[in-house]
């Protein structure tokens, strides 16, 4: 489960859910699924959630289809990984109780180019255009959709795409035959496509003081059993998750979240970083625009300079992100390890003592000098 | 094993909030159920089998009345049939009894009821309370009064809660088997532990030995068998009862496997300060033992043969016995610690043996998991291992909290020689571990070896107890022959067992001496052709003797233990599903022992 902050995405939009009324939650769930389950348990703040596997990912047809035997009558349907809030959700809702229509939510975005635009007509949806040029479409969908229940037999009814049944293929058909409406919305919608949204994502969210740890100053979020050290300074707006340790003269923050039981030690620098659970920092070190997965362990003097530089995914390069490093979930550097900014280092990667990262490390691979 | 439910002032949800708590409570037994309701006359329905069949016997019954209780049992005297099921009843039926515990004296008891004319329609020790009670109310006693007198006359170990007809009150007495009261605004409730009503009240009252109470449309009064009033506490308890739900998993053990990154976070919290290097032992003050003995059953004996040997390389002697031995043998404790280990804090054998010990004049500490429990309220001082609520009968989350704290308790009493490394590895051990559930091929192992016909396991040092708890969860959830060895003692007579059909688990951790002679033990296995599986940080050559390797990461060797566990948990667990045995509720078996 990725993090906004130092809570997972599907928490916030759960949260979204609650404060907007849903009464019952059903959770697809496909890779990783013990984690989500044992995250949420039988309930989320009193509202019963049930868990449907989804054994095989062949889209998000598929995936809503899953949840057919636990569902009964019209549906809210969301991605679990855009941070959205509840006025979205209350819009989409109500929009659909009046008019019983299957209705989705639009947003106005610059860049179409990675999402999924909308064309409206006299607030109907007249057709989805995937990933069109920037600049062609002004409105994308912000994948929260209203359904009546018969929405199970559409996606039955469609024809799978190379063995895949994506929602939007379904909607498209009910588009062509009755009437799909749209609500246009201007809360909070940011989505984490790209690892290194994830330090967008955390702004957002601490921006909005949408942390649940009390809060010991302006923007200062600590929870009761983390242990921080007098002397360390935190700079707001910052969050540090139940069970971190942070060291003596150790800088966190700004814009930096600290997931559960982590740990900074001495004279260590944090800024503008998204640091997931279980990682431990050792003392020493300084991570700029950094985001790292679960159980990372940088060992001291480790130096992740600040963004913006070029980041390569696949053949595609991103120009000018404003992004440190991507340290995936269980890395390991040793120590006195430089990572030029814009690199991505894999799961289980292990850094020996001294090297220099520069661009990506793959999966489990070993950099020695 | 058994469990009690009852409750007043819920009107016409009585019935309802009996069988919900009844549900709750299943995990402590489960061969019978029922419950009765009272009023002016008193019904009942009750039938072998789990709550289900309760649920379908009472949609052709009609119970009625204001109060009622209700029961779960667990076999002890008489087999499981409807007839033994509770409540009991008197000759005229308007007294209902449920209980846990055994009553000792019942034979006598009994013979002397029959001789006055009673007749008994079960072959159980309970039926003996509601003929007493019946005869106290032919002698002219009121409804309180004639369950007094029928209490006085009990020996042994009991929860009791009765009904009689007219008296619009549920009347409850204890001795040595748990009982807890839940205050609701207009309502109270009674159980044997607080799942059975926590979805209504957060509010509870633990009762004490000898202590009698009375629940009426009033309120509740708890006094002294005399009848004198008694000032009680009222404790909130934090447990959320949604963690009682299986939330998406097949079983609550998987989902207890899973939850024990989270559970031993909680066991470390504001106990370890790692930048300091120190940890801070709650209240427990300065203790400073100059030995200590264990006494703890099952798993928990598992966790106190693992705090035992921790003592002993902190150079404070140290033993661990087996608490039902211990009870009924005492050793010489000199000025000994004696420290139970028991998840519950009811197990009856664990609570003898303690005191046992304490009779002798020694110190006593318990390490549980159940705050307010019978071991944490006698013995002088207890050390929580804040597991959080575990419904699978076999123990699996708070075996890794009782280590987690039997680490802590040692750091904090008795120190050691690398007390920095020992709490750097405790607080990396939930990542460490939530590294296992991700990656863990146990699923793969169990596939391949469910038809074996017997499994074997092998550790040394600490790891020792690693290997008896790998086989004793496998006893437990896939009913096939396990055995768990010291690695050296293998060659003594039990290598006589292994042969090619007979997988061998061995973890070995580390690259020391320990870690050497296992590999060594693990070659002699190997040239006997059984399928070897090494647990192991990869240290060692272990992987070129072994068929197949569950990794663990590389930590000190106290966290090891808890990593390598969790492997076998997952074997154990996947071999179970497998083969369609009832994991949570595993055939003979209870999750709370409140019998010796």
């Amino acid at each position: 489960m990725l993090p906004a902050g130092n809570r997972p995405i599907l928490e916030h939009v759960f949260d979204a859910l609650v404060e907007a009324g849903v009464e019952e939650l059903v959770v697809v769930v496909g890779y990783k699924r013990d984690r989500v389950q044992n995250h949420f348990g039988p309930t989320y703040r009193d509202v019963p959630v049930t868990y449907v596997t989804q054994r095989k990912q062949l889209g998000s047809g598929h995936a809503l289809l899953q949840a057919r035997s636990a569902v009964d009558g019209s549906v809210l349907v969301l991605n679990g990984d855009r941070l959205i809030d509840a006025g979205t959700v209350a819009a989409v809702a109500d929009r659909f109780a009046e008019t019983g229509d299957a209705t989705l939510a639009v947003v106005e975005r610059q860049e179409t180019s990675r999402y999924g635009a909308v064309e409206v007509r006299g607030g109907e949806i007249a057709k989805l255009v995937e990933k069109p040029r920037d600049g062609d479409y002004r409105l994308i969908n912000a994948g929260v959709y209203g359904l009546p229940a018969d929405i199970f037999d559409a996606i039955e009814e469609t024809p799978r795409q190379a063995g895949e049944l994506a929602l939007t293929d379904t909607l498209e058909r009910i588009i062509d035959r009755e009437r799909v409406r749209s609500v246009e919305v201007d809360g909070m919608w940011v989505d984490a496509t790209y690892p290194w949204d994830l330090l967008t994502v955390a702004r957002e969210v601490l921006a909005r003081g949408r942390v649940v740890e009390a809060g010991r100053s302006d923007g200062v979020w600590i929870a009761d059993s983390a242990r921080v050290h007098r002397e360390a300074v935190l700079q707001g707006p910052v969050v540090v998750g139940p069970d971190c340790e942070v060291g003596p003269d150790a800088v966190i923050g700004p814009d930096t979240a600290l997931g559960d039981n982590v740990t900074v030690g001495a004279n260590a620098v944090v800024q503008r970083s998204v640091i997931d659970a279980d990682t431990r920092i050792d003392p020493g070190s300084t991570l700029m625009d950094t985001v790292t997965g679960q159980d990372v362990h940088l060992g001291a003097g480790t130096v992740v300079p600040a963004g913006p530089a070029d980041v390569q995914v696949g053949t595609t390069i991103f120009e000018e992100q404003r992004l440190g490093a991507v340290i995936a979930d269980r890395a390991r550097a040793r120590g006195n390890v430089s990572v030029t900014p814009g690199s991505l280092v894999g799961p289980n990667a292990r850094l020996d003592v001294g090297v220099t990262v520069r661009g990506n490390v793959s999966e489990g691979a070993e950099v020695t000098r | 094993m058994c469990g009690i439910i009852g409750c007043v002032g819920r009107g016409s949800e009585t019935l309802e909030t009996l069988v919900h708590g009844l549900s709750k409570l299943e995990y402590r037994g489960y061969d019978s159920a029922g419950v009765a309701m009272a009023d002016d006359t008193v019904s009942l329905c009750k039938t072998s089998g789990k709550i289900a069949e309760l649920r379908s016997a009472l949609d052709s019954a009609s119970l009625s009345g204001s109060v009622g209780i209700g029961h779960t049992r667990w076999s002890t005297h008489g087999p499981p049939t409807d007839g033994n099921a509770h409540p009991h009843q008197d000759c005229h039926g308007d007294v209902a009894v449920v209980h846990n515990g055994i009553i000792e004296n019942y034979q006598s008891l009994r013979d002397e009821l029959v001789a006055a004319g009673h007749t008994f329609t079960s072959d159980t020790d309970t039926e003996v309370v509601p003929h007493l009670v019946e005869t106290a109310l032919e002698s002219g006693a009121d409804p309180e009064a004639a369950v007094r007198e029928a209490v006085s006359r009990l020996e042994g170990s009991y929860a009791i809660a009765v009904v009689v007809a007219g008296a619009d009150a549920i009347f409850a007495a204890r001795n040595d088997s748990p009982l807890v009261l839940g205050l609701d605004d207009g309502a109270t409730y009674l159980a044997s532990d607080v799942p059975a009503f926590r979805d209504f009240t957060d509010r509870v009252v633990y009762l004490a030995d000898g202590e009698f109470a009375r629940l009426d449309s009033s309120g509740w009064v708890v006094t002294d068998l005399e009848g004198a009033a008694v000032e009680k506490d009222v404790d909130t308890v934090d447990w959320d009862p949604e963690e009682t739900g299986k939330s998406g998993y097949d079983h609550y053990m998987l989902k207890e496997i899973h939850e024990q990154p989270r559970a031993l976070r909680q066991c470390l919290r504001e106990r370890v300060d790692e930048m300091a290097g120190t940890v801070d032992l709650d209240d427990l003050g300065d203790l400073s033992p100059t030995g200590v003995q264990f006494v703890a059953c099952g798993t928990s004996y598992h966790a106190a043969l693992y705090g035992a040997q921790l003592f002993r390389e902190a150079g404070i002697p140290a033993q661990a016995f087996l608490a039902s031995e211990y009870a009924t043998s005492v050793p010489p404790i000199g000025d000994a610690l004696v420290i139970g280990v028991t998840q519950s804090g009811e197990t009856a054998d664990t609570l003898s043996a303690l005191r046992a010990a304490e009779k002798r004049g020694a110190r006593t500490m318990v390490v549980t998991n159940t705050v307010g429990s019978t071991a944490a309220r006698e013995s002088d001082h207890a050390f929580y291992i804040r597991a959080g609520p575990e419904i699978g009968v076999a123990a699996s989350k708070t075996f890794s909290s009782q280590l987690a704290a039997l680490n802590l308790l040692t750091l904090g009493m008795a120190g050691s020689d690398d007390t920095r490394e020992v709490i750097n590895a405790l607080r990396e051990l939930p990542g460490d571990l939530q590294r296992i559930l991700d990656e863990s091929r146990a699923e793969e192992i169990a596939e391949l070896y469910q038809d074996a016909g017997a499994y074997f396991f092998i550790g040394r040092g600490l790891q020792f107890p690693v290997a008896l708890e790998g086989a004793l969860k496998m006893k437990e959830i896939t009913y096939k022959h396990a055995e768990g060895f010291a690695a050296g003692e293998l060659k003594h007579g039990p290598l006589a067992l292994v042969t090619s059909e007979t997988p061998v688990f061995a973890v070995v951790v580390g690259d020391d001496e320990k870690a050497r002679k296992t590999v060594g033990n693990v070659k002699e296995v190997e040239a006997r052709n059984a399928p070897v599986v090494a647990i192991t940080d990869g240290q060692t050559d272990v992987g070129r003797y072994a068929d197949h390797v569950l990794e663990i990461p590389e930590t000190h060797p106290r966290a090891a233990t808890v990593l390598a566990n969790a492997h076998l948990q997952l074997v154990a667990y996947h071999t179970a599903a497998k083969l369609g045995r009832n994991i949570d509720k595993p055939r003979n078996l209870a999750k709370s022992v409140t019998v010796e």
